[in-house]
């Protein structure tokens, strides 16, 4: 799964150059929304990295190899997880930075970032089965429903966060959604497996 | 021990089947693939490979039930080269070879690094930048690099000019002189099989016509050009296939067991074996 991962990385290095770039930008805006969206944005990669898989036929080479097809659908979702895990800690320094040189700014809250962290996982679990299941270029309709369900929980957690921190709800709300994002990605995974073996069939 | 052999293995698809394919490629040969666009063999290859489950049947790579837990295993000896290299295209040689490395357990970089070398392949450009013979020099790299026993190679000489061409099927014939090392080429180029093959296995629509030794195949059949009348004299047992070739003459595939020793013949290729059976077939289906 290493080399499946280590590809991806590879494949997705002048998008990756831009994604950071991105969350440099979004996250060095003041406020909870930009910095959120760069997190939950980053749950987006693994769509492009199957979309480069699709164009080089790599998956049609990969089933002859040595790779099962656990490892090829586990790798996307840690692809994924590494990428909003990155985003998450980039946007954490990056929103304390600027909040000590410009306290008055607003920065992102940490409670703020750790919930869109779970949320961007839900995003993830509940995106890839589609795309194992429609490929990417005919999920391109329910990349509009991605790029909704991306806006709409960036936009949802940014106008909850400022009553997060602080507050006696913020310990549920957050244990809520690591709930829900280890429950989906605990049905997510074999789900997605079973499909990509029954498409790959 | 068979490095491939497939037993009564069924496959349908929309327009398409796979019906009841047997073939084996004894371990320490090689078997050329031979069929029309569409004939089968890139599937048949898959399911050799377990990329595709056969609806019916058994597939067993170098002794490895492909529906077993033990074929990636077994996938570590195997080296494949398809009709064209399908890694990403912005990767370059230097990163295919460190995925790679951390796919197959023996993955040796010298000797990866030893064919980059031999074909002078440049290291950093990016794979899209590569022309089809560089990209088809990458794939064969990589499909060596980890010291396989068999080779399974779909296509890998088309579009490669004649020198390259040349080149590669050296590498084909060193890579088989171990003992334990097999090759199983579907190729259009006809020539390139009787150069490299001992065992020809011939697909139509899904079928397997046979599965030969290529010298007794060469034995067997004989070709025969004459006059029409010459060739209707022929009993019609011993004739495979017949062309006019115009002014009255004709061009036939004999089987030499069944024509008179004195008739003069000529000794067939592979390609001559080919088309007219497949033209025997053709009729057959036609009548």
């Amino acid at each position: 799964m290493q080399a499946l991962i280590l590809k991806d990385f590879y494949v997705m290095w002048k998008q990756t150059r831009i994604f950071l770039l991105v969350i440099l930008v979004f996250s060095a805006i003041p406020g909870s929304f930009n910095a959120v969206f760069a997190v939950i944005y980053s749950a987006m990669l693994p769509y492009t990295a199957m979309a480069y898989d699709e164009r080089s036929k790599w998956n049609q080479l990969a089933a002859m190899m040595p790779y099962s097809d656990r490892d090829i659908v586990l790798s996307k979702y840690a692809f994924g997880w590494l990428f909003i895990l990155a985003a998450t800690v980039a946007s954490l320094v990056l929103q304390a930075a600027l909040s000590l040189v410009w306290p008055a700014a607003g920065s992102a809250s940490p409670a703020a970032l750790l919930l869109a962290l779970c949320v961007s996982v839900c995003v993830l679990d509940l995106t890839l089965p589609l795309m194992f299941r429609f490929g990417t270029e005919r999920g391109r309709l329910l990349m509009f429903f991605i790029i909704f369900l991306v806006c709409g929980s960036a936009g949802a957690v940014a106008g909850i966060a400022p009553d997060l921190n602080g507050n006696a709800y913020f310990a549920l709300t957050l244990s809520a959604a690591a709930l829900a994002a280890v429950v989906l990605t605990v049905l997510s995974v074999p789900f997605s497996i079973r499909l990509y073996r029954r498409k790959r069939r | 021990m068979n490095a491939i052999e497939l037993t009564h293995v069924c496959k349908t698809f929309p327009g398409f089947a796979i019906q009841d394919l047997s073939l084996a490629v004894p371990s320490g040969t090689i078997c050329g693939l031979v069929g029309e666009n569409g004939a089968g063999k890139t599937t048949a290859i898959r399911l050799m490979l377990g990329a595709l489950r056969p609806d019916s049947g058994r597939c067993t790579l170098l002794g490895v039930d492909t529906d077993s837990p033990q074929i990636l295993a077994a996938k570590e000896d195997v080296g494949v080269v398809l009709d064209e290299a399908y890694f990403p295209e912005t990767l370059n040689a230097v990163q295919v070879g460190k995925i790679l490395s951390k796919t197959y357990r023996r993955w040796d970089k010298d000797r990866y690094d030893g064919y980059l070398d031999r074909f002078s392949l440049p290291r950093d450009k990016q794979f899209k930048d590569f022309s089809r013979g560089m990209k088809m020099k990458l794939a064969i790299a990589t499909a060596l690099a980890h010291d396989p026993k068999l080779l399974v190679l779909d296509e890998a000489t088309a579009g490669l000019d004649p020198i390259v061409r040349d080149e590669v099927l050296e590498l084909f014939n060193e890579f088989t002189r171990e003992e334990d090392h097999s090759i199983l080429i579907s190729s259009h180029i006809l020539s390139d099989l009787e150069k490299l093959c001992d065992y020809i296995a011939f697909l139509h629509q899904g079928q397997l016509l046979f599965c030969d030794e290529k010298d007794r195949l060469l034995e067997e059949y004989a070709v025969f050009t004459g006059t029409a009348e010459q060739a209707d004299s022929l009993r019609s047992e011993a004739v495979v296939g017949r062309v006019s070739s115009g002014l009255g003459g004709a061009r036939c595939l004999v089987r030499r067991s069944e024509v008179p020793p004195t008739l003069e013949l000529e000794r067939p290729t592979v390609e001559d074996i080919i088309l007219f059976l497949v033209k025997g077939a053709k009729d057959s289906c036609r009548h």
